[in-house]
């Protein structure tokens, strides 16, 4: 019982808000770890929440909204990792070779924003790709590492910096059946660390193709590749 | 179904449109929460503007994070809150609630009741109510001004006027009675 009164206790303080910046991350990767854990603090934060449902709504601000529809407007969405943010240099130079980095960037954004647990809901647990790609340049230089996921959702790691003039865009592509041709996965506008959303293909197997082409904005004008091959692999599924 | 399931469903229903783009859905979730999100959030900051400032920032970061949301892990709702609630405790937490004004400070009495009034507001069939009420009063005390004020050790010590050590020890052994009456 002393482990439950442990796990129990652990629980509430996170809970009640009671720990540090340091300690409320260190909590939340224990979630991420322990699912007895995840699962106590969520438990816990469903019902605590009835106290939430006591307070009687306040009166909005006139303008808030759209206040808050201003800041949105340009802020892109965060599907997995935070692109890092541009310096200014960057942006208004012609082409952009964002170098790859901050990878850490989307972890320290969710603990600011306590993000990793909500009310009982526990950050999604990391998916397991079903099978990793290694594309190589065309000088046959490794150029990206992609993790394809059952979903068809794909993380891609750019491994060199690509330019990528401002007409142009990145184009990601697979292959899973000739008949078919290649399709679209998405496009990526520079070289950061980018999950492309899922779409309804069969599950990613072993070898099959996948490709970026420099297309022109926002996509290929023929839903296929027609612009140079920036990167190109085969599937393989992960040892183990 | 209970009209808060169905507040609940219809929450989530938008936070899914929230996560593949939908800025409209993002709207139509501010005009049912936002109200409520402020009031949770001033429970923590006494300051109205200081609340709305969480609120502002908990949607920009609802925005931001939505492909994150899952519904299976919980509600969009208690998903929303959690991110206020958060955001005001760390806003809490840089001594941002240390600059009040006069009529703030007029009302920090009237605040500090109004986590008991929480608890005596929750519904009599919430099992939260009766596993509370079987609580010592000072355990109880305790664990409501951390929850629903965002008191941290020190202050519930000043304010029930018991040491550090005494606080600490009600709220663990508090939270641990409370969850085994819970399960």
């Amino acid at each position: 019982m002393s482990r439950d009164n442990e796990r129990f206790a652990h629980a509430g303080d996170y809970v009640l808000g009671l720990l540090d910046d340091d300690a409320r991350a260190e909590a939340e990767r224990d979630m991420e770890r322990d699912p007895e854990f995840a699962e106590t603090v969520r438990r816990l934060a469903e019902r605590m929440s009835s106290l939430d449902h006591t307070a009687k709504p306040a009166e909005v601000p006139a303008g808030m909204w759209d206040e808050i529809l201003g800041k949105i407007a340009t802020l892109p969405q965060d599907h997995g990792t935070s692109p890092p943010a541009q310096s200014a240099a960057n942006q208004n130079s012609a082409t952009h070779t964002t170098p790859w980095r901050k990878l850490a960037l989307a972890a320290s954004l969710a603990a600011a924003f306590g993000l990793g647990y909500a009310g009982g809901f526990v950050m999604k647990t990391v998916p397991e790709p079903v099978v990793l790609v290694v594309l190589q340049t065309p000088d046959n230089t490794t150029g990206a590492v992609f993790e394809a996921f059952a979903d068809n959702s794909v993380k891609i790691i750019p491994l060199a910096d690509f330019e990528v003039p401002q007409d142009k865009i990145m184009q990601v592509w697979t292959l899973y059946d000739a008949s078919v041709g290649p399709v679209s996965l998405g496009t990526l506008s520079s070289a950061e660390v980018t999950t492309l959303k899922g779409q309804k293909l069969p599950v990613p197997a072993a070898d099959q193709l996948y490709e970026i082409t420099l297309e022109p904005r926002p996509g290929s004008p023929t839903g296929k590749p027609t612009g140079p091959i920036l990167v190109k692999g085969f599937a393989k599924r992960p040892a183990g | 179904m209970s009209a808060v399931e169905r507040s609940d469903q219809f929450c989530d229903g938008l936070m899914l449109r929230v996560a593949s783009g939908d800025r409209e859905a993002l709207g139509d979730l501010f005009a049912s929460e936002a109200g409520r999100l402020i009031a949770i959030a001033r429970r923590i900051l006494r300051r109205k503007d200081l609340a709305e400032e969480a609120v502002q920032e908990g949607f920009i970061a609802a925005w931001k994070h939505a492909p994150r949301f899952d519904p299976a892990r919980g509600s969009a709702r208690a998903w929303l809150t959690t991110i206020v609630r958060n955001r005001a405790l760390n806003m809490l937490r840089d001594g941002q609630r240390l600059r009040l004004t006069g009529d703030d400070m007029a009302r920090h009495g009237e605040s500090d009741s109004s986590a008991d009034a929480a608890f005596e507001a929750l519904d009599e069939a919430d099992a939260l109510k009766h596993c509370l009420s079987q609580l010592d009063e000072a355990r109880r005390r305790s664990i409501l001004l951390a929850y629903v004020l965002g008191y941290t050790h020190g202050e519930i010590a000043a304010k029930l006027n018991a040491p550090l050590g005494t606080v600490k020890a009600w709220i663990r052994r508090g939270v641990i009675a409370l969850q085994e009456c819970l399960s």
